[in-house]
């Protein structure tokens, strides 16, 4: 097993408070389950709940002759990418590809140092065992059959099974798994002896070792292959194909990519500027992914040379010239009265351009807001040469990249499907969860700081927007989005439905991560603020520099609370028409009747996705608590 | 008012000119028209029983709060609500804190060099050098890596005395900067602050700590109710003092 090997490699000896004997195990049951009467009472009726909660599961999943979990199986493609077109497949895997690439290449750059004792992975292993030997022991009797091979019936129409021992026979697999398991776990434990709690394996190397098992087993493990025959409108499974037939290559080309990215992470990670960068990809990947990737942009290459181009070194030029001269040190008030200015302008072309005055680009538009807002904190990068260089090659960069965006974005698709469509499924629920943190996280912490602000304006307008938006259920904000939104914009402006409800989401989010992040903004203290303003700090550096950074930390618990619920909230898109990833599982595969009949088939696609939602949360409320432990919440 | 103020006045150049200057929290007078001159390379203790406005009357000096009425006039600069001049006297005038404030999400370094880096856009290295030099000077630069809350007592106020003077301030103002210290700390930081006296800043201390008072103020002001009760050099004052209700004080603190 791969899992062990690494154990004996990574081997690392750390001192550590001698082991508690633990308890035998008849003295540890009497003590944590039947200390007394009402407890015994207690343990003895949720055990009994426990069993019949677990039984029932386990003969629904396998046993059940009404379940078909080839629902799930042949549709998996449906469920993860929805109706992405066949012949442009590939863009899927490219894009899965960038994002483990640079998965890997963060990990070898930060190198994270978590660790894993054996005695945790042996539990593991014992504990999985023992979750499968009890399933395997939860079977219920083989179904009787009649000679023609049909179920047979009771007077109460009910199926027939045989006795419990006669459902063990199908179930060998699982006990001979159930046994390796156990036997893996065992052997770590007595193997280790007294070395298991110091033994140590790096988390990286377990879970890319995890990943490679799973992607191993795509080659080994006999499903049986669906394997349709839409003449009959029936399927059947093919003993002899294995699961995944077409997954399995790029699957492992991922799995290499992932690990041969983190030894290049890890080889170049000295290399300076490199962390940032990481980052900034980071925050450009999912647009990359999106509009470059997975859309195909048309790009109209006369409209570049003779207007895009043209009109991003004019605001390259004028626009840096104009920040290099706002980053004079000995400037003063006239850069801020300029940046000032600024600022009107860029509002006045969103006015003229709302009320229909001129006509402008939307590029240019948005070009002067950005320069607005460069020009607003360009005050705090005045200092020598170098550092005023930094930010002007900061403004060149930015502008690229906006620019670059924009007209992406204004380009047609090649993919010949109608707008947005292609995007459905999960594909779209990470889409929709990853894009609504990245907008509602700073909306949310601007909302906070206007409610705390001392201008009454602010306050009023972000209070409002707040109370308002927690005063109205999330499916309603919904259908008010995806229907109702096209009324309020600008003539000649349109938003497909999927990037409405997005719009819904953040909108949504935010208002709840700004009440997050309002209440750790009043857990900074005044001695705080004082020593910011006695330092000669302005008000937005000791927002920026000392509140915040004070104020988000504490707020990790409920930020991450607020971000697992966004992630669960997007089920509710189904709801608007959108063909998100429960929608799936509840409304296609169940209508899909040819080539393979599934109708009806709700359960198995719900427990899946359910389980999937459930890794997703489960990991980012994992990943807070190490996070909290890191920045030491609560204990400085 | 005695003679020793205006012979300190007249001597050498005015560094905080306080008018007749009037504080109200909502209807409560806190400040009573406190007047008085500080000059360059003077060191003032300001004594007072709790609640006398010792703190309001400093926090005034670099508006941490607003007055109400009169003038204070730092370094030739009027504090107005002009927001250019606050943000320059605040650049000069340096503050310590009873609760040290130091920033807790930075490490000491950080601490330190942050205003210079971003108020006075002094390069990254150069700001780090004068940390370290800093350091030295407060006795701990082997703490430079560690976060305040890895810090005694005693450490976390002598850094916040090297974050203040970072700025290179032409002003310090201390308010009881070893009250929430256990006495075996206390020195420690008394030490740094002789040694800044010494060094010829300006200093302005609120504090209980009379041995220091005796030993190092030029001048010491005994505040009551708002108001400047007495002024005198601290012989004049621990010896002889002229008001009934300095001497009270005295007799209940000494
Ligand atoms: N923010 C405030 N709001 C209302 N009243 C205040 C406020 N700050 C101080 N006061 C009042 O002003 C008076 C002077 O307070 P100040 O803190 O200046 O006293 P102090 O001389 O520093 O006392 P101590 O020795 O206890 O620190 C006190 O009566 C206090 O209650
Ligand atoms: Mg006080």
């Amino acid at each position: 097993m791969s899992g062990m090997i690494t154990v004996e490699e990574a081997e690392e000896v750390v001192a550590l408070p001698p082991e508690q004997p633990s308890l035998p195990p008849g003295e540890w049951i009497r003590k944590n389950l039947f200390s007394s009467i009402g407890n015994g009472v207690l343990t003895v009726l949720f055990a009994l709940l426990l069993v019949f909660a677990f039984r029932g599961l386990v003969n629904f999943a396998f046993e059940n002759p009404e379940r078909d979990w080839d629902a799930v199986r042949a549709n998996l493609r449906l469920y993860m990418t929805f109706a992405y077109p066949l012949d442009q497949y590939v863009r899927v895997w490219v894009s899965l590809g960038i994002v483990l690439s640079l998965s890997g290449l963060s990990a070898g750059l930060w190198s994270p140092d978590g660790y894993v004792s054996a005695r945790r992975i042996s539990t593991w292993f014992l504990g999985g065992g023992a979750v499968l030997l009890a399933a395997a022991l939860a079977v219920q009797g083989q179904l009787q059959r009649d000679e023609n091979g049909e179920f047979l019936i009771d007077e109460d129409l009910e199926l027939i099974r045989g006795s419990w021992a006669s459902g063990l026979g199908s179930r060998i697999s699982w006990f001979a798994l159930a046994a390796i398991l156990i036997g893996a776990g065992a052997a770590i434990w007595f193997g280790l002896g007294d070395r298991r709690r110091n033994t140590f394996v790096r988390t990286v190397n377990l879970t890319y070792a995890g990943f490679g098992v799973i992607v191993g087993s795509l080659w080994v493990v006999r499903y049986g292959h669906y394997n349709g025959s839409p003449a009959e409108g029936t399927h059947y499974a093919d003993p002899d194909s294995l699961v995944a037939m077409s997954t399995r290559l790029p699957w492992t080309v991922m799995w290499v990519l992932l690990g041969v990215s983190y030894f290049v992470g890890k080889a170049v990670r000295g290399w300076p500027l490199l962390k940032p960068l990481a980052l900034t990809f980071w925050g450009l990947l999912p647009f990359f992914v999106f509009w470059v990737v997975l859309r195909d942009p048309d790009i109209d290459w006369a409209h570049v040379w003779t207007t895009d181009l043209p009109m991003y070194l004019a605001f390259a030029v004028i626009g840096g010239a104009v920040l290099f001269t706002l980053t004079n040190p000995s400037l003063g008030e006239i850069g801020r009265a300029l940046a000032f200015v600024l600022l009107l302008v860029a509002v006045f072309t969103f006015v003229g351009g709302f009320f229909g005055w001129f006509s402008m680009l939307q590029k240019a538009r948005l070009s002067f807001v950005f320069l607005a807002a460069f020009a607003l904190v360009a005050n705090n990068f005045a200092g020598e040469f170098a550092k005023r260089r930094t930010f002007v090659i900061g403004w060149l960069l930015t502008l690229g990249v906006m620019h670059y965006f924009v007209t992406l974005i204004n380009s047609a698709s090649t993919l010949n499907i109608r707008s947005d469509s292609f995007l459905g499924g999960f594909m779209f629920t990470i889409f929709a969860a990853v894009f609504g943190l990245m907008f509602s996280f700073p909306l949310g912490v601007l909302l906070a700081l206007a409610r705390t602000s001392s201008l009454p304006i602010f306050r009023l307008l972000a209070t409002t927007f707040i109370e308002v938006v927690r005063g109205i259920p999330f499916i309603t904000v919904l259908f008010f989005f995806s229907i109702m939104l096209p009324l309020f914009l600008p003539e000649g402006m349109e938003v497909a439905e999927h990037g409405a409800v997005i719009v819904g989401l953040v909108l949504f989010s935010s208002a709840y991560l700004a009440e997050n992040v309002r209440g750790g903004l009043q857990s900074v203290r005044r001695g705080q603020y004082e020593a910011a303003d006695a330092t000669g700090l302005t008000t937005a550096q000791r927002t920026g520099l000392i509140v915040l950074p004070q104020a988000l930390r504490v707020s990790i618990p409920p930020l991450v609370g607020q971000t697992i619920s966004s992630y669960k909230e997007t089920s509710l898109f189904a709801i608007v028409g959108i063909f998100d990833f429960l929608r799936i599982a509840n409304n296609v595969v169940p209508n899909q009747s040819s080539p393979i009949n599934f109708v009806g088939h709700k359960r198995e696609g719900l427990l899946f996705v359910s389980l999937i939602y459930w890794i997703g949360s489960y990991a980012m409320s994992k990943y807070s608590q190490k996070l909290e432990k890191k920045l030491g919440v609560g204990s400085r | 008012m005695t003679d020793a103020m205006t012979l300190h006045a007249s001597s050498t150049a005015e560094m905080i000119v306080c008018d007749a200057v009037d504080k109200w929290y909502g209807d409560f007078q806190a400040l009573k028209g406190v007047s008085a001159t500080i000059a360059e390379r003077e060191v003032v203790v300001v004594l007072g029983p709790s609640g006398s406005g010792k703190s309001t009357w400093i926090r005034c000096i670099n508006r941490l709060e607003a007055h109400q009425g009169g003038r204070i006039v730092v370094d030739g600069v009027e504090l107005t609500n002009d927001t250019r001049n606050i943000e320059k006297i605040r650049s000069e005038v340096g503050m310590v804190f009873q609760q040290f404030n130091l920033f807790p999400h930075l490490t000491v370094l950080d601490n330190i060099t942050l205003a210079p880096r971003w108020v006075r856009k002094v390069p990254k290295a150069d700001a780090e050098a004068k940390a370290m030099e800093l350091l030295e000077t407060v006795g701990i630069p082997e703490q430079a890596e560690k976060f305040p809350g890895q810090l005694s007592g005693g450490q976390q106020q002598r850094v916040a005395i090297a974050r203040a003077l970072a700025m290179e301030p032409r002003v310090m103002l201390f308010d009881e900067p070893t009250s929430a210290l256990d006495p075996e700390m206390i020195k420690e930081v008394l030490d740094v602050m002789k040694g800044l006296a010494r060094s010829g800043m300006t200093m302005i201390v609120v504090t209980h700590e009379m041995g220091f008072a005796r030993e190092v103020a030029d001048r010491i002001i005994f505040m009551e109710s708002g108001e400047i009760v007495e002024v005198g050099t601290p012989e004049h004052f621990f010896t002889n003092p002229t008001e009934d209700r300095t001497k009270l004080f005295l007799s209940q603190i000494l």
